[in-house]
């Protein structure tokens, strides 16, 4: 449906007027909330999440985390979705399975790139607010929490910039020329098969690979390609906050 | 005007001219910034040379430097990758990256202010900052009754008689653990409990702003307005204690002597009289610190003094309305940053004659 | 009830007596210098989430922030009002005499709204919903926005439909100190910048609205007899003072601490008030609701004195309850002692007049509000 413009058989414009290979939007702020060790705000498209990182603190409960906790910091997710940010108004509550997935996501993710051994029975608590949702919310989640990672000074190996990608190929069905997409809104994820795609830095190594609809094996390759593609383009905006960040520390401070 | 309601900053945009549009300030974008350090700097500093790098980036592949804090080393490669966003420092053949923003990590013999959050049976747990709560041996502290006294069972049943829940206490760091984790150590008349005056927590050490390691951590001011003399205590992890200054009784008395003294009072929880008059300069001098961390300054002697005298003049020049508040209005912040510019560059003039 | 978050606030006797003495001073000093009534400032913003209704965000000096989020939907009403709205024109044609008036108050009856179109929904991190504190929350703010029975009116659409409308207030920062005061103001500039389209439809026919949004009116409309959305303040006294805007080592050491609700009364047009004051038009304040709250400070231990003290030289109490009577008796000067004893009725009846008195505190907080530029 969202593809069924005439605008699209034309010119290959989607609804908002992209091209397939372009990125929506993509903005961010780092060190939002004073009170907080490390947080940050972000924007891809209409998609807005607010992301707050308290610790490595020393964790409350020393017996329940004794085993893998002993020497390595926990990393812990909690992600809110308001009520407001959908088009209708739904009450999500915290047990969520499709919240409680992208949870465990994003704390495998972030377990394995920080440096937890450094913090040795700590706990890392990321908590993600949801202000509004536009499609591509686990990639956005992941932005937002490497720059509130980043902000509290936790070592990590790299940036873990992610973002989503799609096949035109339900619209074309038996289409030999379907196209991949770059960055779906949320029509567009209703209606097409896509995936979110994360990868470490610069290279192409992928660190989330999360595909939940039916697409054809041929597709898959493409979609990926553009996928990373597009990861390493959000990478060069996430590297631009923080040195922006960074040198406007370094200018105001007394040398 | 007793309630003042400020716009929020505006989000710092630089012109773009890659993909990201810029009609991004106006339709539905949320300004965000924090409240911290976005009023553009009156003082011209050269920044330039320092170096900043982000997490992935490689900061050199010369196999001659040795890596530090911040860094690692990519595994089968030489090349030394900033693991955190900060400035990188050489010094001799370690190369080391500072966080612009960061955790306290202890540091041996630095002098930190902490609150017990644990009492074990031997030793307490104190919250400094860190990322792992640092401990303190019974056998750290000194006793009343004598360095030389030796530890008893009774001393560890009346472990609470001597730091409980929540006191306060200043210390420095004797050594860490393997998880780098603090052991702290009272051993002196100038550590031990804290009281007569208020804490307060400044975050973000690294970089910019925030306490800094000096020379000086502790020192005495002589307040106006008939406020007395007030100790200042900054612990390097951000950790500060304000409070009247007591006299330690007696001059050159043989130091058992001083230690008998001295020690009992060093237990106390009870506060001693303290004027209204003081109580105000504590306030003020709290508020300066405030502010230095607010503009992003680092914390330490020499920036709290010029604060305090420039909030001394600034309230001095609201006539009849003395009110020691700083942050009421969005004036005095800058006015206090104008008096403090005003004597760094008196002092950068003397520099440079000299 | 007690906050349990604001107990995260681990303070020592000694610095507990410090604030204490300092606060019971006249007048009293308060840790940043602040004069009583003397609120922090903060960062205000409203329409930030163009997709809905109604939004603010509010950044308090102590780093807490909070996000409201409003929005509105159109909902059936339910057959039984309906029904009972139907009965009442039915028994209108008997009486042939007082149909008029009859007419007059069925309609200005038939406006009237219901409490359970106000949904409220309150999000703290680390407490989950069921919580007392978000519910304690969550209670106190919508007792106060529908106290004056009036507001659910603005949500009547005509006889079949209705507005329901949705409040979702959400706390960003860990609950440092108690975030009452906080969501209220973000709440009540939410509700300022609220806005529902402009209705087209005529009677009792299905809802059909404006599509343009700059044609939309806003919830609170913002003519000269503005009647304000409620605000709620925390109050807090020690001795005979009475303190404002608490900061978390405030409320510490309090002996009684108040939540006060204030809200606007619709104001009665005398040409004689107006004239007087200088275009400022005068508002008219009425008390919506008053909560005590325990103040952390009960839960405090009290510290030792000299006297007591094994490691200053004193003696300790040989059992306990030596020791507790001991405790009772002795009244010294910088030991803290955690307060007893619920408040005198003078200063509570103090603490509302500093709040409601023209000029004071709750006027400068809503003109303040007011001063937000909206959207």
């Amino acid at each position: 449906m969202p593809l069924d413009t005439s605008t699209y058989s034309l010119a290959l414009l989607r609804l908002d007027g992209r091209r397939w290979n372009e990125l929506r939007r993509l903005t961010a702020q780092i060190s939002t909330q004073a009170a907080a060790d490390g947080s940050s705000y972000l924007e891809m498209g209409n998609t807005k999440v607010i992301c707050t990182v308290t610790g490595p603190a020393e964790g409350k409960r020393t017996g329940g985390a004794g085993t893998g906790g002993g020497n390595e910091a926990e990393v812990r997710v909690e992600i809110g979705i308001a009520g407001f940010s959908g088009v209708d108004r739904k009450r999500r509550g915290r047990n969520d399975k499709r919240i409680s997935e992208m949870q465990t996501t994003i704390s495998n993710t972030f377990a394995s790139s920080l440096f937890t051994h450094l913090y040795p029975h700590s706990t890392i608590n990321i908590n993600i607010h949801i202000l509004s949702q536009d499609g591509s919310l686990l990639a956005a989640c992941l932005n937002a929490s490497t720059l509130a990672l980043i902000d509290a000074g936790i070592p990590m190996r790299n940036y873990i910039c992610a973002c989503t990608a799609g096949s035109t190929s339900s619209h074309s069905a038996n289409d030999e020329a379907a196209d991949p997409l770059l960055d779906l809104n949320n029509l567009e994820e209703q209606e097409l098969p896509f995936l979110t795609v994360a990868t470490v830095g610069e290279s192409d190594e992928v660190a989330v690979l999360v595909l939940e609809t039916r697409v054809q094996m041929g597709r898959l390759e493409g979609m990926l390609a553009v996928g990373v593609d597009g990861c390493k383009q959000v990478r060069e905006i996430l590297d631009g906050v923080v040195r922006r960040r960074g040198k406007r520390i370094l200018e105001s401070a007394a040398v | 005007m007793a309630i003042t309601i400020l716009p929020p900053a505006p989000a710092y945009l630089e012109p773009q001219d890659d993909i990201s549009s810029d009609d991004s300030d106006v339709d539905g974008g949320v300004d965000l910034e924090g409240n911290s350090g976005m009023r553009p700097s009156k003082r011209a500093r050269h920044s330039s040379d320092q170096e900043l790098v982000t997490p992935g980036e490689i900061v050199t592949d010369d196999p001659q430097w040795m890596r530090g804090h911040g860094t690692y080393v990519a595994p089968s490669t030489t090349e030394i990758v900033a693991t955190v966003a900060g400035t990188v420092q050489r010094t001799n053949k370690l190369l080391s990256v500072r966080p612009l923003r960061a955790r306290y990590t202890p540091e041996i013999g630095d002098l930190v202010v902490g609150r017990i959050v644990e009492v074990q049976s031997k030793r307490w747990r104190v919250d400094v900052g860190a990322p792992v709560l640092a401990s303190l041996p019974l056998s750290a502290i000194n006793l009343p009754g004598g360095i030389l006294r030796k530890r008893t069972e009774t001393d560890e049943l009346q472990i609470r008689t001597f730091f409980s829940e929540g006191d306060l206490l200043v210390a420095e760091v004797q050594s860490l653990y393997a998880d780098g984790s603090a052991s702290l150590h009272t051993r002196s008349l100038k550590y031990g409990k804290l009281r007569n005056g208020v804490f307060m927590s400044v975050s973000g050490t690294g970089g910019g702003g925030g306490v800094v390691r000096s020379r000086r951590q502790v020192w005495t001011i002589d307040t106006v307005h008939g406020g007395g003399k007030v100790d200042v205590i900054l612990g390097v992890n951000g950790y500060i204690w304000i409070s009247k200054h007591i006299e330690v009784v007696g001059g050159d008395t043989a130091i058992t002597r001083i230690e008998e003294s001295v020690s009992s009072t060093v237990y106390s929880s009870q506060n001693d009289e303290i004027a209204p008059e003081t109580r105000r300069e504590v306030s003020r001098i709290r508020g300066v610190i405030e502010i230095l961390v607010q503009e992003g300054l680092r914390v330490d002697e020499d920036m709290v003094m010029k604060g305090y005298e420039a909030a001394v003049e600034v309230d001095s020049e609201n006539q009849g309305e003395s009110n020691a508040y700083l942050g009421g209005e969005a004036v005095v912040p800058g006015a206090v940053d104008m008096e403090i510019a005003k004597q760094e560059g008196e002092e950068l003039k003397n520099v440079k004659r000299a | 009830m007690a906050p349990s978050s604001t107990q995260q606030v681990l303070l020592s006797p000694a610095e507990l007596s410090y604030l204490h003495t300092s606060l019971s001073l006249d007048p009293p000093v308060r840790p940043d210098a602040r004069t009583s009534s003397q609120f922090r400032p903060l960062i205000a913003e409203t329409d930030i989430l163009p997709g809905t209704n109604g939004s603010a965000r509010i950044c308090f000096a102590d780093g807490t922030e909070a996000i409201v989020g409003i929005k509105a939907e159109v909902e059936k009403s339910r057959p039984s009002y309906q029904a009972s709205a139907d009965r009442n024109v039915a028994e209108d044609d008997d009486d042939e005499e007082d149909e008029e008036t009859r007419r007059d108050e069925q309609l200005a009856k038939e406006k009237k709204g219901l409490n359970e179109w106000v949904e409220m929904s309150v999000e703290i991190p680390s407490f989950r919903d069921d919580d007392s504190m978000p519910v304690f929350m969550a209670a106190m703010l919508s007792e106060a926005l529908l106290a004056d029975g009036a507001f659910t009116n603005k949500l009547w659409i005509n006889r079949r439909f209705h507005w329901k409308l949705y409040l979702d207030i959400l706390l960003l920062s860990q609950p440092l100190s108690y975030p009452l005061p906080l969501l209220s103001l973000t709440t009540h500039l939410a509700l300022l910048s609220t806005r529902l389209p402009r209705l087209k439809s005529e009677e009792d026919e299905d809802p059909l609205f404006d599509d343009d949004w700059a044609a939309s009116v806003f919830l609170y409309p913002r003519t000269q007899s503005l009647i304000r959305p409620p605000v709620t303040l925390l109050v807090m006294s020690v001795g005979n003072n009475i303190i404002f805007d608490p900061t978390k080592e405030e409320l510490a050491v309090a002996e009684s601490v108040l939540a006060v609700s204030v809200g606007e009364r619709p104001q009665e047009k005398s040409q004689g008030d107006m004239d007087v004051d200088s275009g400022k038009p005068a508002r008219d304040l009425r008390l919506l609701a008053i909560r005590t709250i325990d103040p952390p400070s009960r839960l405090t231990p009290a510290g030792v004195p000299n006297t007591l003290n094994t490691a200053t030289g004193g003696t300790a109490a040989g059992t306990t309850e030596q020791a507790s009577s001991k405790r009772e008796t002795m009244e010294e000067e910088g030991v803290w002692q955690p307060p007893r004893g619920g408040a005198k009725r003078k200063l509570i009846a103090a603490m509302i007049q500093a709040v409601l008195a023209r000029g004071g505190v709750a006027e400068e907080v809503l003109d303040g509000l007011d001063a937000v530029e909206l959207g």
